[in-house]
């Protein structure tokens, strides 16, 4: 069901939103024309590299700069001593308990995580950086280190004096006693204790940044690796303090972010304030090592799962406690993540009478862990799908009846759930009845049954996902603790000539913004989709923004263009009026042209007007010269988008060897501005799921030393890695913005973990084999087998 | 340390220029010669975003010193397009949707020029094969694989009509 | 990281093992990538950059040239501490450790001695011990160490630290063999065997 994509050129005007069409960012990507961070070079940039800590955690006694300070090529060595501004970096999430702790972009008397900046060189060449910083010596002593959430939480050494216990914060959710009275009453229990590990996200382009300062204007430029350019001038201007209008953020071409180009690290401030300090540009660019030790990581809870069902197989109640892993230091939108990202979710697609989830956010011994694509929502959904199997096989029922019977019914929404959230619509049976359609699922489960009579072990795996995005209301977000408004702004503006630039605060980094963007605009304002540029990525460009992130996009940014759109629509329609000499009511619009109800030769296209509103010479009554409109969009609720997911396996119990035969993927995203943009996301979505489940995993010794440092030990997906992708859609549109649409950026990656491993405990079910921890490396899946004895 | 003065033809065009005895092939091509196609991504020769064709074989110039391409001829991305057409591979990634960042996307093309010129019609476990070299994050690699079939597919129509 | 092992040493008394592997100018020989191992006084100050310029640039005589006597008496001592400058190649990475070990067991035939080593961006902790045992074949040197690493050598090179020990340990008893071996034939004409056997 792969989609077929067309030429923009041979999709008709009036058909453009929803086509499948090239996307117009692709000749620069494909020529080298694009220009990423380390692309720029600018006259007198000198470049910047990192002292970082060997240790986890050790107390410094002393840094000695002196044998870097006298090499050659050598201009400037910093230590935290050198920084004169407060050069602590904030955190945009507060919750109730949440205890804030210092985080300094240079650590002064004590390091807390392998690779925490100690000192930067600043040289005129690249490799002399290196080398400079090489030759800084440091004194440590070294100090207990721990990097399980559990294990922090319970009688490891503290890593911050005003956390005690390491406990960041304690949270929870829903009902505890209404849940316990659930768990009482209920016919059947089923468990589960399970750790969903930490990630590195693995962006393409390490992060980096090029700041420059002009003296006489005070003015900072600083060209990085954003997702949020806005964010973050809101957030360095603090940190460096530097005033916010004099600060420029812009977004070159950004190689992938994931999530870990939102937050605001120290390295980016670093190269900024460094700038500042010379009077000269300087760039700063990651080694692939250095993203290893320095970029936020995802996931890293311990969870222990309880599920409560009735005699007749109805789910009753569900528990979860979770201890959550943050890291050394609280990073941009840590506490966000693993609480009302997380928590909020747990009724997944179904009606659950009563839900209970207590999180215990634990300070550790590693990178701050924050949003990696799908944030909090992956877990969620990964806890409560491997729960619903368990319960499935406990109340003896079909894993999809199992479902199908406790899914919220479709005549349900707005659906409100235990845990706080409002579903806007949905319809679940229609995608897993179209995914069971695919699978064939009855002459699957004969075919299941008489291989494993063959001694052959096929397994098939569900992922009824529901996902909560377009991150958000903002007044809901404050409520929850969110530092930001959550809205989006655009401003859509038309030249005289009649061509349109579109400006947006998100800013995508391969999502293909440029066309859906245009494709948005063009349809709104009736004009041809080549008469529309789209710009984002730029604060001295855009109006301002949120950035791009949790699925935000579309419904969100995409909305905020539409909002602007019909302003100028509104605008153009007095002019209009007033040209025509027509009253505003009696005035039609439709494809681009203004026509006199009843009078259909008396029309003038919005372009025209275009040309009229900037001429001004006849303009109606006060209003002012120019066409444009800027909005600040500020969505009704969350939007849910939904899908069933399915991996089928084959198991070899003798080896623990895993090969996929098939896996399906049916979402519903809502309505599809460009259904092969949404393709490629379900695709690289799930590509990045089937990673986490069979072989990602950031591992650490005792010592809090990362074992998975490099691409050579932390196995990113091949292409022989990842199976062909079915992939199919529904479509329920979101009922409150005006483009019907959900999100999906995330969608795959928070399906397919449970898919995977739903689908090998269900291959390995002969061998009493219920749970298995991810990756799902050979071995560990022959170790589940083994444990059991290896007997069916 | 020690400099060298060496030459390189990059896409056809003649350079002289002085590195550096440890300087890297992607550093002498992105930071002195401006041709920033070619990203870098890991260095330690597994992402592939830096591969560029050294004498017409594809190679990493992250794992590359400069001195050691010298009086070599280099390809890179740059070098794809021909009198402003695109080759069939870049083609093949457009239409069929092959990148989104894209960072990786100047790599994967060289390798799969390469897979192409060795074997022209490579099946979908062979493009796979060929590829273990390149990673990319973004697209779950079924469209990439889609965009090496749809341009070995152009190239052999471009055969058949007689094309050079 | 925990590794231990064997090495088996043919025609050779444990006397001879223990006498060699008691001589700090013998280690540094046979030691792959010791630039030096000299005795420290105060193991917390240690200025390695004057240890090497301090060093000879001749060794004094080992075995089986050396007289026995010069052996015996700048052989490690329990307690004392002895700096080294170690270069090892680890993967992508060769780190030069300024490494301090002290002697906290030694006692025929068993030694015991922990350390700490530290390069620009990366660092080691061990323990080592040996024990020698006496077969009809000859010497069983049963040694084991146990070494945590940090920095770039436990991120890029943790993978490959095991058999870059393992490779780093043959070695090194390899070139002790090696000298034993010349004892061996030294003691053909000369007697040296038996005035270990007596020295000891």
């Amino acid at each position: 069901m792969s989609v077929e994509s067309v030429d923009p050129d041979e999709v008709d005007a009036a058909d453009i939103l929803g086509s499948a069409i090239e996307r117009r960012e692709d000749p620069a990507l494909l020529t080298g024309d694009a220009e990423y961070t380390d692309d720029i070079q600018l006259p007198q940039m000198a470049h910047m590299a990192i002292k970082r800590s060997q240790h986890a955690h050790a107390a410094i006694d002393d840094i000695d700069t002196a044998a870097a300070e006298e090499m050659d090529e050598v201009v400037a060595v910093f230590t935290a001593e050198d920084i004169d501004v407060p050069g602590n970096l904030p955190v945009g999430w507060l919750l109730d308990t949440l205890e804030q702790v210092d985080h300094p972009i240079l650590a002064q008397d004590r390091v807390r995580y392998q690779g925490d900046a100690i000192a930067v060189v600043v040289a005129e060449e690249r490799y002399a950086a290196h080398d400079a910083v090489d030759a800084i010596n440091v004194d440590y002593e070294r100090l207990e280190a721990v990097t399980s959430p559990r294990a922090a939480l319970n009688g490891a050494a503290d890593l911050h004096d005003d956390a005690p216990g390491n406990t960041a914060f304690e949270w929870e959710i829903g009902d505890e006693t209404k849940t316990d009275q659930a768990f009482a009453d209920a016919s059947h229990t089923a468990s589960v204790d399970l750790e969903n590990q930490l990630l590195i996200p693995n962006a393409m382009e390490p992060r980096g940044a090029v700041a420059d300062y002009n003296p006489s204007t005070e003015e900072l430029e600083v060209a990085m690796t954003t997702q949020n350019p806005h964010l973050h001038r809101l957030l360095m201007s603090g940190v460096i303090d530097h005033p916010e209008h004099k600060l420029q953020i812009r977004a070159p071409d950004v190689g992938g972010g994931f999530g870990s180009k939102i937050h605001h690290y120290a390295d980016e401030a670093l190269a900024a304030w460094a700038a500042k300090q010379l009077e000269r540009p300087v760039k700063w660019i990651a080694t692939r090592s250095e993203t290893y030790l320095t970029d936020a990581q995802g996931r890293g809870h311990e969870t222990h799962g309880e599920i409560a069902m009735d005699d007749e197989g109805d789910i009753v109640g569900l528990k979860i406690e979770t201890d959550a892993n943050l890291g050394a230091y609280l990073s941009t939108f840590a506490p966000a993540v693993p609480t009302y990202l997380y928590g909020t979710l747990l009724s997944g697609q179904y009606d659950i009478p009563a839900i209970h989830c207590e999180v215990t956010g634990a300070f550790t011994n590693v990178p701050p862990v924050d949003a990696y694509r799908g944030a909090g929502r992956p877990e969620a959904s990964y806890v409560v799908e491997r729960l619903i199997d368990l319960a499935a096989r406990e109340v003896e029922m079909d894993p999809a009846e199992f479902r199908r019977q406790n899914f919220v019914p479709d005549d349900a929404f707005p659906y409100e759930t235990q845990v706080a959230v409002v579903y806007d619509s949905g319809d679940y049976e229609k995608t897993l009845d179209r995914a069971l359609e695919m699978l064939e699922y009855e002459d699957f489960r004969e075919r299941q049954a008489e291989a494993r009579e063959n001694g052959r072990y096929l397994g098939l795996g569900f992922s009824a996902y529901i996902e909560a995005c377009g991150l958000a209301p903002s007044e809901l977000a404050g409520q929850l603790g969110a530092q930001a408004g959550l809205w989006e702004s655009s401003l859509v503006r038309f030249h005289p000539s009649g061509t349109v630039t579109a400006f947006c605060g998100t800013s995508g980094h391969g999502q293909g913004h440029d066309t859906t963007y245009a494709q948005i605009v063009a349809n709104e304002l009736g004009i041809d989709y080549d008469d529309v540029d789209v710009v984002e990525g730029d604060t001295d460009e855009i109006p301002h923004g949120m950035g791009t992130y949790g699925s935000r996009s579309a419904a969100v940014g995409g909305s905020s263009l539409v909002t602007s759109a019909r302003k100028v629509v509104e605008k153009a329609k007095s002019i209009a009026a007033h040209q025509l000499e027509a009253d505003e009511d009696d005035i039609e619009f439709e494809a681009g042209e203004f026509r006199v109800a009843g009078a259909p030769d008396r029309s003038m296209h919005i372009q025209e007007i275009a040309q009229q509103a900037y001429l001004a010479h006849d303009m109606p009554g006060e209003m002012e010269p120019g066409l444009e409109a800027t909005s600040f969009y500020d969505p009704d609720n969350f939007v849910f988008p939904f899908g069933m997911h399915a991996a089928v396996v084959e198991v070899d119990p003798d080896t623990g060897e895993l090969e996929f035969e098939r896996y399906v993927a049916v979402d519903d995203v809502g309505n599809q501005i460009n259904p092969k943009i949404v393709e490629g996301q379900i695709h690289g979505g799930v590509a990045q799921g089937i990673g986490q489940a069979r072989y990602e995993g950031a591992e650490y010794d005792d010592n809090g030393q990362l074992l998975t440092g490099s691409m050579q030990d932390y196995a990113v997906p091949k292409a022989e890695h990842i199976p062909e992708m079915e992939t199919d859609s529904t479509v329920t549109p979101s009922p409150h913005n005006p483009l019907g649409v959900k999100g999906v950026g995330e969608a795959g990656t928070i399906a397919a973990p449970q898919a995977v491993v739903n689908a090998v405990v269900d291959a390995l079910e002969p061998f009493g084999v219920d749970h298995i921890d991810m990756p799902l490396k050979d071995e560990k899946i022959w170790r589940a087998v083994h444990e059991n004895g290896g007997e069916e | 340390m020690a400099a060298h003065d060496i030459t390189l033809t990059v896409n056809g065009t003649e350079h002289e220029l002085t590195v550096q005895s440890r300087e890297l092939l992607v550093h002498a091509l992105r930071d002195q010669l401006e041709y920033t196609g070619p990203n870098v991504g890991c260095e330690s020769t597994t992402c592939g975003a830096c591969t560029v064709h050294i004498d017409g074989k594809a190679a990493k110039s992250c794992t590359v010193l400069a001195v050691q391409a010298d009086e070599q001829e280099i390809t890179t991305v740059e070098g794809l397009a021909e009198d402003g057409e695109f080759h069939p591979i870049q083609e093949g990634f457009q239409e069929e949707h092959g990148l989104q960042c894209g960072y990786c996307t100047p790599g994967m093309m060289m390798t799969a020029t390469q897979l192409l010129a060795e074997n022209p019609d490579p099946d979908e476990d062979e493009i796979r094969e060929a590829l273990e070299g390149n990673l990319c994050r973004c697209t779950g690699y079924q469209n990439i694989v889609n965009a090496v079939e749809n341009a070995a597919e152009q190239m052999d129509a471009a055969a058949a009509r007689g094309d050079d | 990281m925990e590794f231990d092992g064997t090495f088996t040493i043919e025609d050779v008394s444990t006397e001879e093992v223990w006498l060699a592997l008691s001589d700090p100018v013998l280690i540094k020989q046979c030691l792959p990538g010791c630039q030096f191992m000299t005795r420290v006084e105060d193991p917390d100050a240690v200025d390695f950059e004057a240890l090497r310029e301090s060093e000879p640039d001749d060794d004094p005589a080992t075995l089986p040239e050396a007289d026995l006597e010069d052996i015996s008496d700048r052989a490690f001592e329990e307690g004392a501490h002895y700096a080294a400058l170690l270069q090892l190649s680890v993967g992508s990475v060769k780190p030069s450790f300024r490494t301090v070990v002290t002697i906290d067991e030694r006692d025929f035939p068993v030694m015991n001695a922990s350390g700490e080593g530290s390069a620009s961006d990366s660092s080691f902790e061990m323990a080592s011990g040996m024990t020698l045992v006496e077969t009809d074949e000859g010497v069983d040197i049963e040694w084991h160490a146990e070494a945590d690493v940090f920095g770039t050598i436990a991120q890029m090179g943790q993978r490959v630290i095991s058999p870059v020990a393992n490779r780093v340990v043959n070695r090194f008893f390899s070139n002790v063999e090696d000298r034993l071996t010349e004892v061996a034939d030294d003691n053909d004409g000369g007697g040296l065997r038996d005035r270990i056997q007596d020295l000891l």
